[in-house]
């Protein structure tokens, strides 16, 4: 009889304590599998988000997060002069603002716009009408969110009257469109530049937030980075691997963190319930495990039994807690993605390879910390006087 | 609006030379304006009070003006932004304005992103942001949040979840804890049977033993957690510079902790017992 088929034996004489064994490393599997998935989640979900859009390279004034910091002055001469970059296939200039808009409760409302160019790339997905133009004379074009065409009944063709404006300023919606960080229930509109500066008149006019920059294919983001900062070395380039770091390391520690915590946490919950387990089940055989050392079974052949043991354990567990681990991360990647101002296509859970790979290896890690103590248990019992005391009692 | 300026400004802070300590007018002899800055900002880029700093609205410093540094403050913590660093600094509307002024832009010097207010009775709030929207069409009037903060609220959503599976986990070791001591005195609970201990009795001492041990468990866990919320909350403070709390064992949780770990814990007890107890005396004694 194999060690799996003897260890599968052992665990089916005692079911219902194998049954809460299973139960229990399953639950903190999940658990540890969850808070694997919530270590990297936010990272590779923002950059999906990022490269969404087409572009690889942000340039702002500082060091800055955009819409944060000083925008950038001269703006028509810093494109003119990063377009001019071989290394470069599209540089849009682009402006955030906040106006208002009074809905048809006649409450005013918060309007995030965003000033830049006829669409070249992913700044937005195209939903319902057309795309954004440069307007004709009279009312320029804007392009709206559904939360917005929603609250406010608009379709394509409407006019949105801007409240912040004296006198009140009209845009013609040309299209329906989807945005890539816009928050749940979020209003957000698009507009050229030239709209911009009609939606927002004291605006200084020729800046801009943020520079979208596209690297020409073949040559690469660092290269693209390299030469506006050669070029515009008083601008800040940041790739979209620069921006995730600076992520990783300020705005989204908090929740690596929180996950490097109970991912340690459930695997030392796991790790005592397996060792209690196997560490009880050795204790009352004892008498068995002598016997069998007694009948020739060797030291190794005994450790190779427990560990048998120990994987179905944790083995078993572990392949329901991955099913159960997904089902949990969506409850949770739920709650969290209610914070305000979140981009609603941003998720804190992602299952990626690597967390399921780091599961298995931590599962397999405690499956064999588990068995460490029980085994040693066994190796150095006492043949003879075990023997003799499980006869006397 | 006007968060978003200071941050503004005190990024091209960092950028402007600081001049010399002590300084309170300029080389005019002209008074200079005084700025507070965030203790942050200070330890980030070696500030004193006293000291005299270059600010300007523009990332290349043209138009830098000199603000000597009057104090240091503390910025209220935010839920929100906390893990952001709180380079800051605060000064005078009509500093701010003559700083972020377009040149020759006169009506740029009497315009401000927001104004607060306080009402006088604070439960006419709804009211008065109705008439105000109504007065003045062209202004966003938005009452402040109140009550608890929507990220709070959601982090602890998210921890009560994180708990709830913890507490699932928990409860299946628990149980399988008490299957294996139930397992253990089998022979023992066959021979009370025997002597004419019926299974009401030893079920009473077996939910007696599991409520010492649930209620022992549950103090150690509540003795524990607030012994360790001071390091809990050091390490995150330390982190990311903040004044913010993240961990308090409060009595209302301490009790939530009790009042949820004694009733599991008899129950697993009760539990375990039962499966055995029910079965025939001489199953208990292996005859």
């Amino acid at each position: 009889m194999s060690p799996l088929q003897f260890a599968w034996r052992s665990l089916s004489r005692q079911p219902a304590r194998a049954l809460l064994g299973l139960t229990g490393v399953a639950v903190v599997g999940a658990l540890l599998f969850d808070m694997l998935m919530l270590s990297r989640g936010l990272i590779v979900s923002f950059r999906d988000l990022l490269k969404s859009t087409g572009f690889d390279v942000r340039v702002t004034a500082t060091e800055a997060l955009p819409g944060m910091g000083p925008v950038v002055s001269d703006a028509a001469a810093t494109v003119e002069t990063l377009r001019l970059l071989p290394e470069l296939a599209a540089v849009v200039p682009v402006r955030f603002g906040v106006a208002a808009v009074e809905a048809r409760d006649k409450k005013t409302h918060e309007l995030a716009i965003i000033g830049g160019e006829t669409r070249r790339r992913g700044e937005w997905r195209l939903v319902q009408g057309a795309d954004l133009g440069e307007g004709a004379a009279g009312r320029p074009d804007m392009v709206v969110n559904r939360t917005f065409a929603r609250d406010q009944g608009l379709a394509p063709g409407s006019i949105v009257r801007l409240a912040s404006t004296l006198p009140a300023r009209e845009f013609r919606v040309s299209g329906i469109v989807e945005f890539p960080f816009e928050a749940a229930g979020e209003r957000m509109a698009g507009v050229t530049l030239n709209g911009f500066t009609q939606a927002f008149p004291a605006a200084r006019p020729d800046e801009a937030d943020l520079l979208l920059v596209a690297s020409q294919p073949g040559v690469g983001t660092e290269a693209a980075v390299g030469a506006i900062r050669r070029a515009r070395p008083d601008l800040h380039a940041f790739s979209i691997d620069e921006v995730l770091e600076r992520l990783r390391q300020a705005e989204f520690s908090y929740f690596r963190q929180v996950s490097f915590v109970l991912a340690t946490i459930a695997s030392f919950f796991a790790l005592l319930l397996v060792t209690t387990l196997l560490t009880v089940s050795v204790n009352q055989r004892l008498g068995e495990v002598a016997a069998l050392r007694a009948l020739g079974f060797s030291r190794r052949r005994i450790t190779f039994d427990l560990l048998a043991e120990s994987a179905l354990l944790v083995g078993g567990g572990g392949l329901v807690a991955v099913p159960l681990g997904l089902l949990l991360a969506r409850v949770l990647d739920s709650i969290l993605r209610q914070m305000p101002d979140l981009p609603s296509r941003l998720h804190f859970f992602v299952f990626e390879p690597r967390a399921l790979a780091l599961h298995l290896g931590f599962l397999v890690l405690a499956a064999l910390i588990a068995a460490a103590y029980p085994v040693i248990l066994a190796a150095r019992l006492p043949i003879a006087a075990t023997l003799r005391r499980e006869s006397i009692s | 609006m006007s968060a978003r300026l200071l941050l503004l400004l005190l990024l091209l802070g960092l950028a402007a030379p600081a001049g010399t300590d002590g300084a309170t007018s300029d080389a005019n002899g002209e008074t200079l304006a005084e700025i507070l800055v965030s203790r942050g900002l200070v330890r980030e880029r070696g500030l004193a009070v006293g000291q005299v700093v270059m600010l300007s609205a523009d990332a290349r410093g043209a138009g830098a003006r000199p603000f000597r540094i009057a104090g240091v403050y503390e910025p209220t913590p935010d839920p929100s932004r906390f893990t952001a660093k709180r380079l800051e600094a605060r000064m005078h509307l009509p500093d701010l304005l003559a700083l972020t002024a377009e040149p020759g832009g006169a009506d740029a010097v009497d315009t401000v992103g927001a104004i607060n207010i306080a009402l006088e009775d604070p439960a006419d709030a709804s009211a008065f942001a109705r008439e105000l929207g109504a007065r003045a069409p062209a202004v966003s009037v938005m009452r402040a949040a109140a009550g608890d903060d929507e990220h709070f609220m959601i982090i602890e959503r998210f921890h009560v979840a994180i708990s709830v599976v913890t507490m699932i986990g928990s409860t299946a070791f628990l149980l399988a804890l008490m299957v294996i001591r139930a397992d253990e005195r089998r022979e023992i609970a066959g021979l009370l049977r025997l002597l004419g201990l019926r299974r009401r009795r030893i079920l009473l001492q077996a939910l007696l033993e599991g409520l010492c041990i649930a209620t022992a468990g549950a103090v150690f866990g509540v003795l524990f957690a607030a012994v360790t919320q001071g390091a809990v909350n050091a390490f995150f403070q330390w982190r990311y510079d903040t004044t913010l709390v993240f961990v308090r064992v409060t009595p209302a949780i301490a009790a939530r902790c009790i009042a949820l770990a004694l009733p599991l814990g008899v129950m697993a007890g009760l539990l375990a017992s039962w499966t055995l107890l029910r079965q025939p005396v001489l199953d208990l004694l292996r005859r």
